[in-house]
């Protein structure tokens, strides 16, 4: 008999406001599908980890990316960055979350 | 008859002479001149990245100055789906199709440049727009192709738009043919794209067997933010591409260089009889001529070059960063936009070649005297720009893509982007803010939104082609 609570995860989702929520998330269920899922509005544009809008923070726990996350460069995953549209967790997650982390992860060139 | 009207018929328009009627107007100076003034703008209206997110929509403004709602937002499509990120929109019919019994000027394709979806909105009412049809990212998928860009209506029954990627987000882009009769997709334009990789924008003239593209960079690349290593890593586009309109086929490449950085619009002279253009190169800030030599190929000279600018509160000088410009309907004008610096200038091309700067309008940027209209906050600065048929109105929005705004502008993610306009005095050659017009998309309903891409249901300097 399959566990439907098998491989499901709490994640966490933390907004630079403060303000926090959690989701439960599935077995190979993307971060944003879930959150769509429960009503709880986070950003995402391109939702085949192209386009960075999602990007966010994994404070805590660990995630798989489905598909190649080509919106992040190698120094931003190794700093710990990851594409909610394209993740699925692997343990009890904590992001941080916001419309503004996709610029804080690239910068203002010439500033 | 109305500016709003999508279709002049043929005794209004004075197209007698031809037997059939179709959308739009047998040449340009028949547009410039017949048709009234614009009463209403479609503008693309983008939530994707504000702070308080929600679907993208198309929104109208009232343009007519005897209206009580003149320069207001009045009605919103609101997006089926949150992420498209709305960007630019063309029509199923314009003055290219003017032969083409049947048709009109009706719907138009809102291609979302992030989700890849591609909205067709039916608005025989110009004040009265509905969603009819949507195709959906996985049916655009499917012909390995992304990130539709410039739809422009083509002679034939066919709508033709610009893809920067491929299925994955990355190069090479190509173009995805619609039918103009039920939107389905018929599959790839292009026969041969030979070193084609990267694509943007295009502008096409049967007349010459021509069309021109330009390159901005894989979507992967220019999505998540613009970042300098990305140049360094020439992920960025320095070229544009001459292609066989008939063949469809990629004939030769125009290599910038660093004299071309990101050449983003390309604008043809509206005269059918013309061969050259303009583009124009966001990052290196400056204008491209390409034309027509007398042995059939292409050539091309920078004639519009500017200079970066020091600023206290940035390290390094500043670019203008051209990204939008526009052809006045009887080719006399050009338009371009420094989003960074925060102007919009007007040059005098009558001597194509020798561009004249007559004038220019300073609103917000890094630069602009003025960061204020009516006790509002100019959050970005001048960007996307639509003229008036008749040349006297030149409408502009302040947002450029998510992202890059993010990074340069980031207020506009709180509370979204503005409208503006100049009076144009093209027998003068000089331009004037209209302090009274401001469209504040901050108050949009639903909340706060980035505006870019402008429309009149008319037609416009950026939407027709004349065969």
């Amino acid at each position: 008999m399959v566990d439907a609570e098998e491989g499901r995860h709490a994640v966490e989702l933390c907004w630079s406001g403060g303000q926090s929520e959690t989701i439960r998330v599935d077995r190979d269920e993307t971060i944003v599908d879930a959150a769509e899922a429960a009503a709880v509005a986070i950003p995402y544009g391109c939702l085949y980890g192209a386009c960075g809008t999602c990007t966010a923070e994994l404070l805590a726990g660990e995630i798989t990316h489905l598909k190649p996350p080509r919106a992040l460069k190698d120094q931003s995953l190794e700093a710990g960055y990851i594409l909610p549209c394209i993740a699925t967790p692997e343990t009890d997650c904590r992001l941080r979350l916001g419309h503004d982390i996709q610029a804080e992860v690239v910068g203002t060139p010439w500033k | 008859m109305s500016t709003d009207e999508p279709s002049p018929h043929a005794e209004q328009s004075g197209h007698e002479h031809h037997e059939v009627e179709g959308p739009g107007y047998p040449t340009p100076g028949a547009m410039r001149t017949e048709s009234e003034r614009e009463k209403t703008a479609y503008v693309m209206a983008p939530r994707v990245g504000m702070a308080n997110d929600g679907p993208d929509f198309v929104g109208v403004i009232d343009l007519d100055p005897e209206s009580d709602t003149y320069s207001e937002l009045i009605d919103t499509i609101e997006m089926p789906n949150k992420g498209d990120e709305l960007h630019h929109f063309g029509w199923n019919a314009c003055s290219s199709s003017c032969h083409a019994e049947g048709l009109s000027r009706q719907y138009l394709v809102v291609p979302g440049q992030r989700s890849s979806r591609i909205h067709i909105i039916d608005a025989e009412d110009p004040r009265n727009p509905e969603m009819v049809n949507v195709i959906e990212p996985e049916e655009v998928f499917e012909y390995d192709l992304s990130a539709p860009h410039t739809v422009h209506c083509v002679p034939g029954g066919k709508i033709v738009i610009s893809m920067l990627g491929d299925a994955e987000g990355e190069l090479p882009g190509g173009f995805l043919q619609l039918d103009q009769e039920d939107f389905s997709i018929d599959g790839h334009w292009e026969a041969d794209r030979g070193e084609m990789e990267m694509n943007y924008d295009y502008w096409y003239q049967p007349r010459h067997d021509v069309l021109i593209s330009s390159e901005w960079a894989a979507p992967n690349t220019y999505y998540p933010g613009f970042d300098l290593d990305d140049v360094e890593a020439d992920k960025y586009g320095d070229s544009i591409h001459v292609w066989s309109w008939d063949d469809r086929e990629h004939i030769q490449s125009l290599e910038f260089g660093e004299r071309g950085q990101i050449p983003l619009e390309v604008r043809m002279s509206h005269n059918p009889e013309e061969t050259q253009g303009y583009v124009g190169a966001a990052l290196s800030s400056n204008i491209i001529r390409f034309y027509e030599e007398d042995d059939g190929t292409w050539d091309w000279d920078v004639v519009i070059d500017e200079e970066p600018r020091e600023h206290e509160d940035w390290d390094m000088p500043v670019p203008p960063l051209i990204t939008d410009i526009l052809l006045s309907l009887d080719d006399q004008y050009l338009f371009f936009s420094n989003w960074l610096h925060g102007d919009v200038r007007m040059y005098d091309v009558s001597d194509a070649a020798s561009p004249r700067l007559v004038d220019q309008v300073w609103a917000g940027g890094l630069f602009g005297d003025r960061q204020e209209i009516q006790d509002t906050e100019i959050r970005g600065a001048p960007q996307m720009l639509q003229l008036s048929r008749d040349g006297r109105r030149l409408y502009w929005t302040t947002s450029l893509f998510s992202s890059w705004d993010n990074q340069f502008f980031p207020d506009i993610a709180e509370d979204g982007s503005l409208m503006l306009k100049a009076d144009v005095y093209p027998d003068e050659g000089r331009m004037e803010l209209d302090e009274e017009f401001l469209v504040d998309f901050g108050d949009a309903p639903g909340g706060p939104a980035r505006a870019h891409e402008i429309r009149w249901p008319g037609g416009d300097c950026t939407s027709d082609v004349w065969q």
